[in-house]
């Protein structure tokens, strides 16, 4: 039965990886890209699939699916193909341990930076007004809060501070990590790699100074193997933009060596 | 062999607890008394560095993080089973698992440090703890202890109050399609759910309530009233851990 996924382009953290898990299973999939700049999570024909307005939105035999994390789990056990989760049960455990701490922790650390530096550019030359009618829309409390305080640019050099912090700890642990054990949670490739490759993208782009051959030599070995799996390739080649960010593409022009 | 450090039988310590006990799993329980700090000194400081409690030991092997440990001990100890067998359902126990983790933690939590905080924490204890907070708890801590000792602001007990009728709001609709959260069997969903809103009937939930809620209601109750969730609730050192609060866990930073 037809699987369809409903994402954003450029392939945000969460698409990003519910996009690269159906990849690396080999399931076949149509693209419902969503326009993020025209605010199209927020119609009423996704609210109707997607009541909380949010990406990705995997449909199934007619079923919708949310939530990034659950639904890259299932994908994992509703499809053959390769496991993308480890078989250990310790190692299975720090998957999922992994998998909250980039979503919950690192990532939305990433994404206050990130939000603060682009919504005020995002939401283009529309009136304050229109702009507050938008955000008055997001059906999720939290999250409307966020676009609030990222366009009237509220957050405090405090928070982004504390945001800064922990982007730079996240990078200190995945470089423990990744020196410990070949993939992010142990001898095998996981949900949990899937995961740091749709934030490395963005931990480049806003703090390159945390993640470079110096700093983090085996997180940049980990960035090289990541980017010659063929289904990573694969996202690269639909995702169209953004352009793989500099580092990424060193990382990749030295595995190929 | 199996150890389990947990705190008074409330939210993510009810729920490990909950889930040994429906197992019927022998386990050696350790209570840690979080408002001593029990859980920045040895032994948990070197089992969990980031002082999460509860800690499971499986093997000599500490695991936290309670949806991971629970799924952890679903998966080690497959009899008795507390999750459904179909893909779509055992993704459904995991939104609520998540959900959980997300908002409701953080929000009933919050609700029930206002209400019973002081309680759990009289004047001399208090100060004392006051006092060594700077000595024993990692910088990267402190707010979170800083923020429950000053008592919560009025924007942000009326977001958990916002969260929990939303919350209860689903609950009651889920309970409508089938018997327990995630479909036909009791399973993860229905304890993680249940291990925080045991506190709502004391802490008062408009939407809890027999008119507007009362399969929740009664699914709360027929919970509280199986064996392994009382043997579970019996664990802590208070007659009613439900009348017991620690300080909530950090709320998501940014929605």
């Amino acid at each position: 039965m037809a699987v369809e996924l409903y994402f954003f382009q450029p392939l945000g953290t969460n698409s990003g990886r519910v996009f690269l898990a159906l990849l690396e299973k080999g399931v076949p999939f149509l693209e419902r890209e969503l326009d993020g700049l025209a605010f199209a999570h927020l119609r009423p024909e996704y609210l109707a699939i997607n009541p909380r307005g949010q990406v990705p939105t995997l449909v199934h035999d007619g079923r919708a699916l949310t939530e990034g994390a659950p639904i890259c789990e299932y994908i994992d056990e509703a499809f053959g193909g390769p496991p993308l989760r480890p078989a250990a049960l310790d190692e299975r455990w720090n998957m999922r341990r992994w998998c909250r701490y980039l979503d919950v922790d690192l990532g939305r650390a990433l994404m206050m930076i990130h939000w603060n530096r682009i919504v005020p550019a995002f939401v283009g030359a529309r009136s304050r007004e229109e702009v507050q009618s938008i955000i008055a829309r997001v059906p999720d409390l939290d999250r409307r809060r966020a676009w609030r305080r990222a366009y009237l640019q509220e957050t405090t050099p405090e928070e982004l501070a504390e945001s800064r912090r922990r982007i730079e700890a996240g990078s200190k642990r995945i470089e423990q990590a990744l020196a410990r054990t070949p993939w992010l949670a142990g001898r095998t490739f996981s949900l949990a790699d899937i995961d740091l490759l749709s934030f490395y993208a963005f931990l480049a782009k806003w703090s390159p100074e945390s993640v470079n051959a110096r700093a983090t030599p085996r997180t940049m070995d980990w960035i090289g193997r990541m980017e010659e799996r063929p289904a990573v390739c694969e996202l690269r080649v639909r995702s169209r933009v953004p352009p793989r960010p500099p580092i990424l593409e060193r990382a990749a022009a030295a595995a190929r060596g | 062999m199996l150890d389990l450090f947990h705190a008074e039988p409330t939210g993510d310590s009810a729920r490990v607890l909950i889930v040994l006990e429906e197992k019927a799993l022998e386990f050696h329980g350790h209570y840690v008394d979080v408002l001593a700090f029990e859980q920045y000194r040895p032994p948990l400081v070197e089992l969990a560095p980031g002082a999460e409690i509860p800690v499971l030991i499986r093997d000599g092997v500490a695991s936290t993080g309670a949806s991971a440990v629970c799924e952890l001990l679903e998966e080690a100890f497959p009899e008795r089973p507390l999750m459904p067998t179909g893909a779509r359902e055992r993704w459904c126990v995991r939104v609520w698992q998540k959900h959980v983790d997300d908002l409701v933690a953080s929000a009933v939590t919050e609700l029930a440090w206002q209400a019973y905080g002081k309680r759990s924490l009289p004047p001399p204890a208090r100060a004392e703890l006051e006092a060594s907070l700077e000595r024993i708890v990692p910088a990267e801590e402190r707010p979170r202890w800083l923020a429950a000792l000053a008592g919560y602001g009025e924007e942000q007990l009326a977001r958990a109050h916002a969260r929990v009728e939303e919350t209860v709001v689903k609950v009651e609709a889920a309970l409508a399609g089938s018997e327990w959260l995630a479909g036909p069997m009791f399973s993860l969903a229905d304890v993680a759910v249940f291990a925080y809103f045991n506190y709502l009937p004391a802490l008062g939930s408009a939407r809890l309530s027999e008119s507007e809620a009362p399969r929740a209601l009664a699914w709360l109750r027929a919970i509280a009233e199986r064996p392994a969730v009382r043997t579970a609730l019996a664990r802590g050192r208070a007659a009613d851990p439900f009348t017991t609060a620690t300080p909530a866990p950090e709320q998501i930073r940014w929605g």
